[in-house]
């Protein structure tokens, strides 16, 4: 009777033991993955909004000549040849910068340059940008521009509205979506879910610009 | 009568038998506890340091490319006075951790990574260089190749990309201290964590 009580003391002692340790282990990878989303988030921040304040970097009327691509790293090459010179250089920014935790990333392909956005008010719809002919349709960054062609005719890029209303200001916006992936690390043991990471940055062009 | 007797024996030994018991589940459970404690604390740390490191070398890639030279200087800003820039948002978040600036002088004064001074690859390498728990911030210019006379056949500029302005890169590398035990981390002494993180962003050049 004594000894049936102690061994059932024991079991149930290896029992807690047995289900404490996972679920504080499963919290612990848990709380460790947030943080490496929550890191993650910042980068793709910044690699974009430096995007988006790249494009300004080149001269307007600029136009990629034939031969031109970009980017290293973990992009396929990417063909601006005929697109504006500011697109490349937000793609040379995007890259150069969003070279830690890529192994982690899986991108959302998208138009690398886009133009003819809108934000939209009462009067006026928004609208959708359409991409650029010949922008390659495979970068991990998209960025909707304003340009001048070689022939002088003036594309528009994104009209944001709220900005000066009812006008609204030509600015530059990058977006850039990708989703988390822990299943190749050791955290997979206890993380079961895939987040996805969203970053979008506008930026305004320098009143000196080139 | 034989109730009783088991009674007394019940109340001799059961505190020592529940004593020790305890004391060992105690012993395999502290440590367990005590490694959750603290990785959960350096997630934390490490989100934190991090976040910061990517907000200031943010910072410090605008700040090498706008300013530090002339428009059409051919040469990276002083990586001190970029270091200088952003130390202090940095010293804020990175407590323990040294930070320092990768260059050496040459004849001129001057701190400025080229061709011949390229950044650290690794953290180890800062390791080696300047210690544990140091991160130096290192700023390393990029130049596109010098403009050519076309050969038959091609359109000027030539070669492609050489009428590019140059790419400036800031980075942050090295190691963050942490409270990583000796000997479970990657560092070398423990209590630190390998950090690299970079921006790179194009110059920025006005209208003449």
């Amino acid at each position: 009777m004594r000894r049936s009580r102690r061994r059932s003391d024991d079991a149930q002692a290896v029992l807690e033991t047995a289900l404490v340790i996972p679920i504080l282990l499963f919290l612990v990878c848990n709380f460790i993955a947030v943080m490496v989303q929550v890191t993650v988030q910042e980068q793709l921040n910044s690699a974009t909004a430096l995007a988006a304040q790249s494009r300004f970097q080149a001269p307007e009327s600029a136009i990629d000549p034939v031969g031109t691509r970009c980017c290293g790293l973990h992009a396929a090459t990417l063909i601006t040849a005929g697109l504006p010179t500011g697109c490349r250089y937000a793609a040379e920014t995007f890259y150069g910068t969003m070279t830690t935790y890529v192994g982690l990333l899986h991108w959302t392909a998208a138009t690398l340059c886009t133009s003819g956005g809108d934000s939209g008010d009462a009067g006026n719809p928004p609208r959708q940008p359409v991409g650029y002919t010949g922008s390659p349709t495979n970068a991990d960054v998209s960025c909707d521009i304003g340009s001048i062609t070689a022939a002088g005719v003036v594309v528009r890029g994104y009209v944001d509205r709220a900005l000066d209303p009812p006008a609204g200001l030509e600015v530059v916006t990058c977006t850039a979506s990708a989703s988390l992936d822990f299943s190749n690390t050791p955290l997979a043991w206890g993380v079961f879910w895939t987040p996805t990471i969203h970053a979008q940055a506008e930026a305004l062009p320098p009143p000196f610009r080139q | 009568m034989g109730g009783e007797f088991e009674g007394v024996v019940r109340l001799r030994r059961t505190p020592h038998a529940r004593g020790g018991q305890a004391l060992l589940e105690f012993a395999v459970v502290l440590p367990l506890f005590l490694l959750c404690l603290i990785g959960a604390l350096d997630a934390g740390l490490w989100a934190v340091q991090t976040s910061a490191e990517v907000s200031a070398v943010q910072q410090a890639a605008m700040i090498a490319s706008s300013a530090g030279s002339s428009p059409v200087s051919e040469k990276a800003p002083d990586a001190r006075a970029v270091t200088a820039a952003i130390s202090g948002r940095l010293h804020s978040a990175l407590f323990g951790t040294a930070i320092e600036s990768w260059c050496a002088t040459d004849a001129n004064g001057d701190c400025a990574p080229d061709a011949t001074e390229q950044c650290p690859v690794t953290p180890a390498q800062v390791e080696a260089a300047d210690g544990p728990r140091v991160v130096v911030i290192c700023v390393s210019e990029a130049d596109p190749p010098a403009c050519t006379k076309p050969p038959p056949g091609q359109t000027s500029p030539w070669p492609t990309g050489c009428d590019d302005s140059p790419m400036i890169t800031v980075r942050v590398i090295g190691f963050v201290a942490s409270l990583v035990p000796p000997g479970f981390g990657p560092g070398a002494g423990g209590f630190e964590l390998p950090t690299d993180i970079s921006a790179t962003t194009h110059t920025l050049r006005f209208a003449p």
